[in-house]
């Protein structure tokens, strides 16, 4: 290896794996073998992946799409013969012998977080609200909102005024507590079919570029066997839901991203 | 009924990096030269990162209580 060169890692699996196919997305990848423990690593450049190369890259919205991407394909292609823990982007080491003494750290700690995965999947659903549409389904079946509808066409202007600012308001706290209730059975519901669930941050609409609101971003960890039931319930709620606004977003198999935390003890600075 | 769940790249960028951005392992200590400490990419507005901070302004979450990931 010459001096400015790094080692990035990709992701830690229990059984050898076959790099031929993802070895076409990125060149010089490898894996580094420590007490049953395989590590996929790569080799690159200090220039681009250093602390200075890593911080200037980062602001380059291409340069960010494609190594994310083939971070993502090359843990699917190590995925798809093995239970895998996936590393955070950017985890780098300066050599082989550093990227082995953390794997001595941790050999535990992997094997044990390996064993929790073992025949199970990551499958990720996001649920979006398209809040007029749901505004016009609660306006026309809400009891509460059509009762003061009639006595606002039954009032005087200026009773009137009142009850249509009391309706507006009444309104919105609806569509707010639909929102809760759908994404949250929906959540429950998913989670029963499931060995872990993880509720994740919501994302803005800068970053989704979608007309609707998300407003549930979830993660579940899925027995393969449970997979069909997993899907099908999925379908179930789209077909109760999407009537109303919302829209259910339904990914998978993930590398297991959401179910790999390491002891809080362990983490340090993090 | 049964849908097949397909991954198209493009429809699920956002998903990868949604996931290879802020989640997967992180590890520290004297080994580790470097993790990219960074929460999401701006799509929308091209090349600007998002701070814990900023992602707290935007979040606006109709899901409140125990249903918010504690950040």
């Amino acid at each position: 290896m010459t001096e400015n060169q790094l080692v990035y890692l990709y992701c830690v699996t229990n059984k050898e794996p076959t790099l031929k196919e993802a070895e076409s997305l990125v060149e010089g990848l490898y894996f580094i073998h420590h007490k049953d423990l395989y590590a996929v690593a790569g080799k690159v450049e200090e220039s681009e992946f250093g602390e200075e190369g890593l911080k200037k890259n980062m602001a380059d919205l291409e340069w960010v799409k494609a190594n994310a991407n083939t971070h993502e394909k090359i843990i699917e292609q190590v995925m798809a013969n093995a239970d895998v823990i996936p590393f955070k982007f950017g985890t780098l080491f300066n050599t082989d012998d550093s990227l082995r003494a953390m794997l001595e750290e941790y050999s535990e700690e992997f094997k044990t977080i390996l064993r929790k995965l073992e025949n199970k999947q990551e499958w990720g659903v996001k649920i979006y609200c398209d809040t007029d549409k749901l505004k016009e389904s609660v306006i026309n079946n809400e009891s509460k909102i059509l009762k003061i509808e009639g006595e606002i066409k039954s009032s005087p202007p200026g009773k009137a005024f009142f009850l249509e600012k009391k309706k507006t308001e009444l309104l919105a706290q609806e569509v707010n507590r639909k929102i809760n209730e759908y994404s949250q059975e929906s959540f429950q519901l998913l989670e029963e079919l499931s060995f872990e669930a993880r509720i994740n941050k919501l994302l803005p609409k800068e970053v989704t570029e979608r007309e609707d609101d998300m407003v549930l971003n979830s993660a579940f960890l899925v027995g393969k066997n449970e997979v069909g039931d997993f899907i099908n319930m999925v379908d179930t709620l789209k077909m109760h839901y999407e009537n109303n606004g919302f829209f259910i977003d339904c990914t998978g198999p993930w590398p297991p991203y959401n179910f790999c935390g390491l002891s809080k003890q362990k983490v340090r600075n993090a | 009924m049964h849908n097949v769940v397909t991954k198209s790249r493009d429809v699920t960028l956002l998903e990868v990096l949604d996931r290879v951005l802020d989640k997967g392992v992180v590890i520290s200590g004297d080994a580790v030269i470097s993790v990219a400490d960074v929460d999401l990419i701006y799509l929308g507005l091209k090349v600007l990162l998002s701070s814990v901070e900023t992602m707290e302004k935007y979040r606006g979450a109709p899901i409140t209580g125990p249903m918010q990931e504690p950040t």
